[in-house]
């Protein structure tokens, strides 16, 4: 085949553009490289495309240069100099310095251990809320006991209290009590806590003795053993004129007479 | 674009085929912009242009030992590269999805008489020639070269017979040959 056919042919033009079939390329490379017309020519049509290509030049954004670097040399974007870039765009295919891999594979044991500690913190801050509590538990229950010693304080230390000690008798000689009767205002309070313990439906009656009978002053609490030994309000006789507090042993609920043991007595 | 350092084309192959990091970056520098303008004329969304342009690049550097300069010059080799992952994309499921939901005008030649954005090109070369080219000229050009179409899709696009388009083909690179040169 002649050059100025080959030429003329339209095939280098279709090499060029990257329209030409598989065969065509091959043809056109088997010309090239036999006639250095048809290179020279091929060479002239693609610097035109070459050109024609720039004329639609587009930039892309300036940080796609940084990732494309970032890729191609992931080890050596410190060794090709390259345009400042924006923050936003590098991170896209950030490079991962050995620093880093470091600061990852430290944070992790950090991680790791900071696991471990808080196990170990986590049963020693259950450990100590539960002393916590037994503690506020305990403190609670003394500041009952407090409050109940204050009480009974207030009812001893009252300056109008008149103390009546109440003696064994017969049925208990052991036995005794204290009956804090308060001139100002009649009221009656009594200290059980030397009364023997009792058995089970029984209960203490406190009795005033007006005009030589038994009058009810209600019954002693001994149901909670903490009561038992607290001082405690009874019934008021007012005006009335008190001789002797007696405690006698009742069923439980009380009498109005008096039907069981006399355990104490006192006369004012 | 700041020049510091120029380099032949035969230079600048040789340093790329010892992997010359430099040279590279230069390549990228002179080249990128022509590259990402062939890209934008087939697909009109930036983002994806520049991953296309992105996965380009890194071809290019990976399978530089593939380029024969006795096939051709480098640029066109490059090109080669570039609009093949570009026709890749268009032809992928999830590019033809999107492209339904965005559908306006799919003629390719619509959408270059629309000029998608041509203002935006750097008016590098051989603009304003190309301007004064016939459009069937122009068009069967860009069909080609922009578009990466077959010369049987080139015949049934432009309704001419598949024995004409060579001829075609030559006449419009001839015409536009004469046009730059003025």
């Amino acid at each position: 085949m002649e050059i100025s056919a080959i030429i003329s042919s339209g095939l280098l033009e279709l090499y060029a553009t990257g329209a030409a079939t598989e065969s065509e390329v091959a043809t056109v490379e088997q010309w090239i490289a036999d006639y250095p017309e048809v290179r020279a020519e091929l060479d002239s049509i693609e610097k035109l495309m070459e050109s024609y290509a720039f004329a639609y030049a587009m930039a892309p954004t300036p940080g796609l240069k940084t990732n494309i670097l970032d890729t191609v040399f992931p080890q050596a974007s410190q060794v090709v100099p390259v345009q400042t870039l924006s923050f936003s765009q590098e991170k896209r295919y950030a490079h991962i310095s050995p620093v880093w891999k470091y600061l990852a594979a430290a944070s992790i044991l950090l991680l790791m251990g900071s696991v471990v500690l808080n196990f170990t913190w986590y049963n020693r801050l259950q450990k100590t809320e539960f002393a916590y509590t037994s503690s506020k538990t305990e403190l609670a229950s003394m500041h009952n006991r407090m409050e109940g010693m204050d009480e009974d304080m207030q009812v001893v230390k009252n300056k109008y209290s008149m103390p009546v000690a109440l003696q064994g008798l017969a049925a208990a000689p052991e036995a005794a009590a204290k009956v804090f009767w308060m001139k100002n205002s009649g009221e009656v309070y009594i200290d059980p806590s030397n009364l023997p313990a009792i058995p089970a439906g029984m209960q203490y009656q406190l009795w005033g003795i007006v005009d030589g009978k038994p009058v009810d002053a209600g019954l002693i609490i001994t149901t909670t053993a903490d009561k038992k030994y607290r001082i405690q309000k009874m019934k008021s006789f007012g005006k009335s004129k008190v001789e002797a507090f007696a405690v006698t042993l009742e069923t439980a609920g009380g009498n109005p007479t008096p039907k069981g043991d006399m355990y104490v007595m006192g006369k004012m | 674009m700041g020049e510091i350092k120029t380099y032949s084309e035969d230079e600048l192959i040789l340093r790329l085929q010892n992997q010359d990091q430099a040279a590279f970056s230069y390549l990228y520098d002179h080249y990128s912009a022509a590259l990402n303008g062939i890209i934008h004329r087939m697909i009109d969304d930036t983002q994806l242009a520049e991953d296309i342009l992105q996965e380009a690049f890194v071809k290019i550097w990976n399978n530089f030992k593939q380029y024969d300069p006795s096939k051709g010059r480098l640029f066109t080799w490059m090109v080669n590269i570039t609009r093949n992952l570009t026709i890749d994309t268009i032809r992928s499921k999830a590019y033809k999805k999107q492209q339904k939901i965005s559908q306006d005008d799919n003629s390719v030649i619509g959408q270059k008489d629309s000029a998608s954005g041509a203002e935006r090109f750097d008016s590098l070369g051989l603009r304003k020639q190309v301007e004064a080219l016939k459009p069937d000229q122009r068009i069967i050009i860009d069909l080609a070269y922009f578009n990466g179409y077959t010369q049987e899709e080139i015949s049934k696009e432009m309704g001419i017979p598949l024995g004409t388009v060579k001829t075609r083909m030559r006449a419009a690179i001839m015409e536009l040959r004469k046009l730059a040169k003025n």
